[in-house]
């Protein structure tokens, strides 16, 4: 069966590759930021937070907002760098604060309730906070307007590809992201902490983890990450709307369980993964089926190794 | 009193009389639950639904009424796979959506084939069971949770396939098909015809669903009481003990599975039949959400607590289109609350009456600092809410401000909640409401589809935190 | 030829051990208590027996066929059925459904059946119930009457016990597991548990397995006696002997170092 849009040829395959490789690592950049909050969450608290979404949505209005205050019509009023610093700082903060209020009022009540509830919970916040933005700040599309910060044209140009400066930041500021995280969780007692509270919440307790406040933190920091991953989005794409946080959580959610829920390299690995499918799947077949590719993927990969790329930690009960 | 026998519980035998003497709404319901078997209450449900169309001409309300038939049924199919089998299917309504699209492959002019509907409903029925095993033979192997994504991916698949299949390369055809219609859909679908009777008007579509629905309660009903829904229900109580207890769990998660799309799928041909076209948007997360709030409300697992809660989630946002009515429910829906939230019930007077208080209070001040900046309230259909808007202060640029006070509203909201009952409690909830109100003027109720959502997605949470067995379902006491 | 035998089986998880190259054998009738410190292994034994983990060696064999790697269903329809160590009823259905769902293996009404409530349907039915109240009565008074409408979890520990094993009873077992079953209970209580093992192989003519700490029930009913220690056997025979048995009182007591060695 093929579509209207025949596959194209070997030889531009071979061609755009390199591309295509830099595109897909862009966008497997934000999936993994996405990924990464979704799998911590789980790890700690076992459950699906399908109101991460909408946090990364938040958090590109933030950026959105952030960027407009400081560019009027004249232009920027700092240098671009500030500005963008500061964008992806205030989303996170701000991030990191909304995913805090998120788990204090709608699943610290549900601790100790069956399984169910906090998932349908996460439901009736997620459906909340897209409507609620679509009420404040209407449907309309909001665009980044990227062009002021950094030219369009800045870039390297790689002979066999087109590194452009704003695809080199989002690779770049993920993979710092990525690094400042792996030290947390392997070099600072909160990251053990969340470690120890994501094996054996209870024995943990009992070694005296204060475990309220290890997964407030886990809610801030991959909160804080999404958020980071919105603004990134609004930089290159440049489109932010009420809706988008739907579709970019799930994919998120598909590259979090990829590499394994609740594995933090797991979920990097399954974001870059993820954005090189995708990317290669619209180059290469059809742009038509872009959103099915991330599901199609999983389903194979989960036929395959159950556990996910690079196994599941959850504590097991028994 | 009874002697204090040896082994016996009084509490426990007491427990009959208990229900005799318990006051008020719950009580009569469980007293007359007891008396009345299974069989009395279908009947009431049916006598009553079919008196509908006697009663009134109304299209629009017969209409609401086929709608919550429809929700009904469909819910009931996914209580059986979250309340009985305890899986949480979140790609549900991807059933619900082939039952229509088959459908519409059976019986238009799009596909050239036209089948009578009582000859294509067991056939939508078996393609819909034979999905359901399809996607849930793998799935139910998988970590628990990890069923909730592949079935979400399932149901976004399902969307993505039927908006895009337009144009397919098919061997023996000359140009690319287009299998699916689109997002535009296919339309002009053949009525529902049943033995030679076709369904033309709502009353005949609204009376055709009602049976329907009063005939899924009751197979679901047989199920529920025989060895099957035991096993269900040991299943959802204690899965590993189940299975010790030598029940087939897998086979069981699966069968539940199958049950519910083949339910979701019947219920999808009927839709189809009766909307007269099927399009991929009939089938988006929003009616998913809608169905798991029917479920969520009602109790998961429980019969009736599907007929209310579709009662509920589907009669309030048709009603809310009105906006009169809209108006009128929301102040009623408040007081409702309020009285029943706060007691002893004169502190809930003396919390409206201080709100009044509040009101004008706060229209005299900003009355006295830029007289300008009011508007002239619209005035209404509804007295409540005329008396209401010339109270309230509206500003002239109410849009900016009104979300601005939304933003407002869900601080406080989540501030009040966590103080404790007191006095500075009750304090608290005196602008709190003012605003709660001033929001609902200025925003909320020029907003109706997002606000309807809005209430979902609120209802969906504190229902959970306050009362996880909705309505009608059964207290539980869960293992942690 | 035994009802039931182990054949050097042994299960580790991770890097740790915990039943190695273990064999016993049960023969029809025979009431076998398996104790040891915990941590022995003991109820990871039964968790090998009934299916919930597959022995990394040996066999397992139960009336004839060998059961390791079946699903745990399957084996408790070949006729091996057990109570949990940490009670796990179905505590929000009534009493009575408790027993009466654990028939769902011995019973067969199918769908066709059960919609059109046929009068086949109602037979099995009404024969569930019967039999479901029958194994009730086996405790006495306790769980009968208006009882068996109760929800599960309006009972006392005591109560959940038996109702535990009256569920397991309904399977129809021809072995029957128990792990800890006088776990909690007062002096009166583990009496009356003795006395009920008993009866469960004399009336019922069961074989019977027990994990138990109390050595009073040990000693009071079991045909035999095996010590387990680090996931191996290190005693077995009659409950005199086992438990004066040097190995058997170091596991559970410690060695002295400075006691003289005869």
């Amino acid at each position: 069966m093929h579509t209207q849009e025949v596959g194209k040829p070997m030889d531009i395959f071979i061609a755009t590759l390199p591309q295509q490789i830099i595109n897909g690592l862009t966008l497997g950049a934000v999936y993994a930021l996405i990924a990464l909050g979704y799998s911590m969450v789980y790890g700690v608290l076992q459950l699906l937070n399908f109101a991460h979404g909408d946090v990364y949505m938040v958090g590109a209005f933030i950026g959105y907002g952030v960027m407009m205050a400081f560019i009027p019509e004249s232009g920027p009023l700092f240098a671009p760098v500030i500005i963008i610093i500061l964008m992806l700082l205030v989303a996170m903060l701000g991030c990191g604060v909304l995913g805090i209020v998120i788990e204090q009022f709608a699943y610290r009540p549900l601790r100790n309730s069956p399984r169910i509830a906090p998932l349908i919970s996460a439901l009736g916040v997620s459906f909340f906070i897209q409507n609620a933005i679509q009420l404040t700040l209407t449907a309309q599309f909001r665009n980044y307007e990227t062009e002021k910060l950094i030219a369009p044209a800045a870039g390297i140009d790689l002979g066999f590809a087109r590194l452009s400066a704003t695809r080199a930041l989002v690779i770049v500021t993920a993979i710092v992201l990525m690094i400042v995280l792996q030290y947390l969780i392997k070099r600072t007692r909160l990251g053990k902490a969340m470690r120890a509270v994501a094996i054996d919440r209870e024995a943990a307790a009992m070694m005296g983890v204060n475990v309220d406040r290890v997964i407030i933190f886990t809610f801030f920091i991959g909160s804080a990450l999404a958020g980071a991953a919105g603004v990134l989005t609004g930089i290159v794409f440049t489109r932010v709307w009420h809706f988008m946080g739907f579709a970019a959580g799930l994919k998120g959610f598909t590259a979090a369980v990829l590499g394994g829920i609740g594995n933090i390299p797991g979920a990097m690995l399954g974001g870059f993964i993820l954005g090189l499918a995708e990317t290669f799947a619209v180059g290469f077949i059809s742009a038509t089926y872009k959103d099915v590719v991330a599901f199609v993927v999983l389903i194979i990969v989960l036929l395959l190794r159950p556990r996910g790329l690079l196994g599941a930690r959850i504590p097991q009960k028994v | 009193m009874s002697q204090n026998k040896i082994g016996v519980d009084q509490w426990v035998e007491q427990y009959d009389q208990r229900v005799n003497k318990a006051k008020g709404l719950q009580g009569f319901i469980a007293r007359t639950s007891q008396r009345l078997p299974p069989w009395g209450w279908l009947i009431v449900l049916v006598a009553v639904g079919a008196l509908l169309p006697v009663i009134t001409q109304n299209n629009f309300a017969i209409r609401i009424a086929g709608n919550i038939a429809l929700m009904g049924t469909l819910a009931l199919g996914l209580n059986v796979v979250v309340g009985y089998a305890g899986l949480l299917d979140l790609g549900f309504v991807a059933f619900y959506g082939i039952g229509a699209y088959t459908y519409a492959y059976l019986s238009s002019d799009f596909s050239g084939v036209h089948l009578p509907t009582w000859v294509s409903l067991p056939i939508i029925i078996v393609i819909s069971a034979l999905f359901g095993l399809v996607l849930g033979s793998p799935s139910l192997r998988l970590l628990g949770d990890y069923l909730a994504i592949v079935t979400l991916g399932f149901g976004q698949i399902f969307v993505q396939l039927m908006t895009s299949l337009t144009r397919v390369s098919l061997p023996g055809h000359e140009r690319p098909v287009d299998l699916t219609g689109g997002p535009n859909g296919i339309i002009n679908l053949d009525k529902l015809s049943l033995f030679g009777f076709t369904a033309r008007t709502v009353t005949d579509h609204y009376l055709i669903l009602l049976v329907v629905l009063a005939v899924a309660l009751l197979v679901i009903y047989h199920l529920n009481r025989s060895r099957i829904g035991r096993a269900w229900r040991a299943l959802r109580e204690d899965e590993l003990a189940a299975e010790a207890m030598g029940m087939p769990t897998r086979r069981l998660k699966l069968q539940a599975f199958a049950i519910g799309a083949a339910v979701a799928g019947f219920s999808g041909a009927l839709f189809a039949g009766w909307q007269g076209s099927v399009f991929p948007a009939n089938f988006d997360t929003t009616l998913l959400i809608s169905v798991y709030a029917i479920i969520v409300l009602g109790g998961l697992g429980s019969l009736p607590g599907v007929v209310v809660g579709s009662i509920v989630m589907v009669a309030a946002p048709d009603i809310l289109r009105d906006v009169t009515l809209a108006g009128t429910l929301f102040y009623v829906g408040v007081l409702v609350t309020l009285i029943g939230a706060i007691r002893p019930r004169w502190q809930t007077a003396l919390l409206i009456g201080l709100v009044v208080v509040f009101g004008v209070i706060v229209r005299l001040i900003v009355g006295a600092l830029d007289a300008q900046a009011l508007a002239e309230p619209q005035l209404s259909n509804s007295l409540i809410t005329n008396t209401v808007r010339s109270w309230l202060i509206i500003p002239v640029n109410a849009t900016i401000i009104g979300n601005y006070a939304f933003g407002l509203l869900i601080l406080m909201v989540l501030g009040v909640s966590r103080i404790k009952h007191s006095v500075w409690r009750l304090a608290a909830l005196v602008p709190t409401l003012y605003v709660l109100i001033f929001v609902w003027e200025t925003r909320l109720s020029q907003e109706p589809s997002v606000t309807r959502l809005l209430f979902v997605g609120v209802l969906l949470i504190v229902l959970m935190i306050y009362r996880p067995n909705g309505l009608l379902g059964q207290k539980r006491v869960e293992i942690v | 030829m035994a009802l039931f035998e182990l054949q050097n089986v042994s299960k580790h998880f991770g890097g740790l051990q915990v039943v190695s190259n273990l064999s016993l054998a049960v023969e029809q009738g025979e009431i076998v208590s398996l104790i040891g410190p915990n941590g022995a292994g003991k109820t990871t034994v039964l968790n090998l027996i009934t299916g919930l983990y597959a022995p990394d060696a040996g066999k397992i064999v139960f009336d004839g066929r060998s059961i390791a790697g079946k699903d745990v269903h399957q084996i408790t329809r070949l006729g091996i059925a057990r109570t949990f160590q940490n009670l796990r009823l179905f505590l929000n259905m009534s009493i009575i459904e408790n027993v009466m769902s654990a028939a769902y293996a011995r019973t067969s009404a199918n769908w066709f059946q059960i919609i059109l409530r046929t009068p086949g349907f109602w037979k099995e039915e009404q024969h569930i119930r019967a039999v479901a109240e029958q194994k009730l009565a086996f405790f006495g008074e306790r769980l009968v009457g208006y009882r068996f409408e109760q929800p599960a979890y309006s009972l006392s520990y005591a109560n959940r016990r038996r109702l535990e094993i009256a569920r397991a009873l309904m399977t129809e077992p021809k072995l029957l597991l128990l792990d800890e079953p006088a776990a909690g209970m007062n002096p009166k209580e583990t009496q009356e548990v003795t006395e009920l093992i008993g009866k469960l192989r004399d009336e019922l003519g069961l074989t019977i397995i027990l994990i138990e700490h109390d050595m009073g029930v040990v000693g009071g009913i079991s045909d035999r006696v095996i010590a387990l220690d680090h996931g191996e056997k290190i005693a077995e025979g009659s409950f005199e002997a086992v438990a004066t048995d040097p190995l058997v009182i170091e596991a559970y007591l410690g060695r002295n170092e400075n006691m003289v060695r005869k």
